[in-house]
């Protein structure tokens, strides 16, 4: 017997092993409908633990959103612009969005700039916030993500985006001003403080009804089948 | 004098052994998180350093292809099931524990430099990984130590 025991043990772990990947794998193909996980470990809930948002920290107000307040289905997406994931959901959500309509769908973008992991993020959340103060969020939040690869790599990403702000028609000297603007700072706290809230850890985390999608599901069939079932339950 | 201290030697294998086992447990934990990080595609964030997403996102996380994670949580375990079986008296898996203890060091050092010079930021999974397989090297070579002395 004593021989045979740490083989046991070898055994013992490598069962162990496989099923935390499972289990870790498997939590992150959950569909959004899932009940959240209650005892899920540390490690599972970093990877992707469906979550239910927390009304206790609201985030900025207003947000900024797209589509009708009392649409049946609200996608709001925590994204960093200088992280790569999020620059490929950009035009899933944008094909969503015309393909759905507003009055079915709410889109709500939420800031939260990894910093200092991307250098330029919280220039880059700025700089949106700023031409959301002249109602132009999206068409910077849209500028940003498109050109995302275009300015990632600059020392300097002030020019860029103030060639931006000239492209979609803001006044440039409030831009300017308004990148410091103490409201504009406050929002991308607020922000961060309601991701903090509701646990999220990466970008881009996006809450479907209040009911955190894991990553796997943000490829655009498996998030239109959610959003189509979402339908189907609040006609 | 023989009679007497060969049983303590190889009661003090035994428990570096056993210790080895259970530091190794931990690098595989980390390692299988890391994987499963990996393939989830997820940008992570740091907690402790700031770099989590530059270090696992760089070219230098995957081997022609294969997370470098999964061949991180491989090694953890061969170590785990090699460490065991000595610490159960097992004879014969010392020199293969030492040598791939080793190769894990130097993959370690290599890691390390890529952080500090090439990427220029540093992943705390991976920091914490570096530390197990520090600490493994110091057990084998306290083993090795042992075994010399006897």
């Amino acid at each position: 017997m004593k021989r045979a025991l740490p083989f046991v043990i070898i055994a013992a772990v490598l069962g162990a092993g496989l099923l935390t990947a499972w289990y870790l794998q498997r939590s992150t193909a959950e569909t959004p409908a899932a009940p959240p996980t209650t005892n899920a470990s540390p490690a599972a809930s970093t990877a992707s633990t469906p979550t239910t948002a927390n009304p206790a920290e609201p985030g900025a107000e207003p947000p900024q959103a797209l589509g009708n307040a009392n649409a049946p289905v609200t996608l709001e997406e925590f994204g960093d612009f200088e992280c790569p994931p999020c620059g490929i959901l950009h035009p899933v959500l944008k094909s969503l969005e015309s393909e759905c309509g507003p009055t079915k769908v709410r889109i709500i973008f939420r800031e939260f700039p990894l910093v200092p992991t991307h250098e330029h993020a919280l220039a880059a959340a700025r700089a949106a916030e700023a031409a959301g103060l002249q109602d132009k969020f999206w068409e910077m939040h849209d500028m940003i993500y498109e050109n995302q690869k275009a300015w990632h790599e600059a020392f300097d990403v002030r020019p860029i985006f103030e060639g931006y702000a000239t492209k979609i028609g803001l006044d440039l000297e409030r831009f300017r001003r308004d990148n410091s603007n103490e409201v504009v700072e406050q929002r991308i706290f607020l922000d961060g403080k309601r991701a903090h809230a509701l646990g999220v850890k990466g970008t881009p985390t996006v809450f479907l009804n209040d009911r955190e999608v894991p990553f796997e599901s943000l490829a655009p069939e498996t998030l239109k089948s959610l959003i189509n079932s979402e339908l189907a339950a609040h006609p | 004098m023989e009679e007497t201290n060969q049983p303590n030697v190889a009661r003090r294998a035994t428990t570096l052994y056993g210790a080895a086992a259970l530091v190794s447990l931990i690098g595989l934990a980390d390692s299988i998180y890391l994987t499963v990080e990996h393939l989830s595609g997820r940008s992570v964030r740091c907690t402790i350093t700031f770099g989590c997403s530059e270090v696992l996102s760089s070219p230098y996380a995957t081997v022609r292809g294969i997370p470098l994670a999964a061949v991180g949580a491989i090694a953890y375990f061969i170590v785990f099931s090699l460490a065991t079986l000595a610490a159960f008296g097992y004879k014969g898996v010392g020199k293969l524990i030492t040598l791939i203890v080793a190769a894990m060091f130097l993959t370690t050092l290599w890691l390390f430099y890529l952080q500090a010079f090439v990427i220029g930021h540093f992943c705390q999974f991976c920091l914490l990984s570096a530390l197990v397989a520090t600490t493994l090297t110091v057990l084998i070579i306290a083993v090795r130590y042992q075994n010399r002395e006897q």
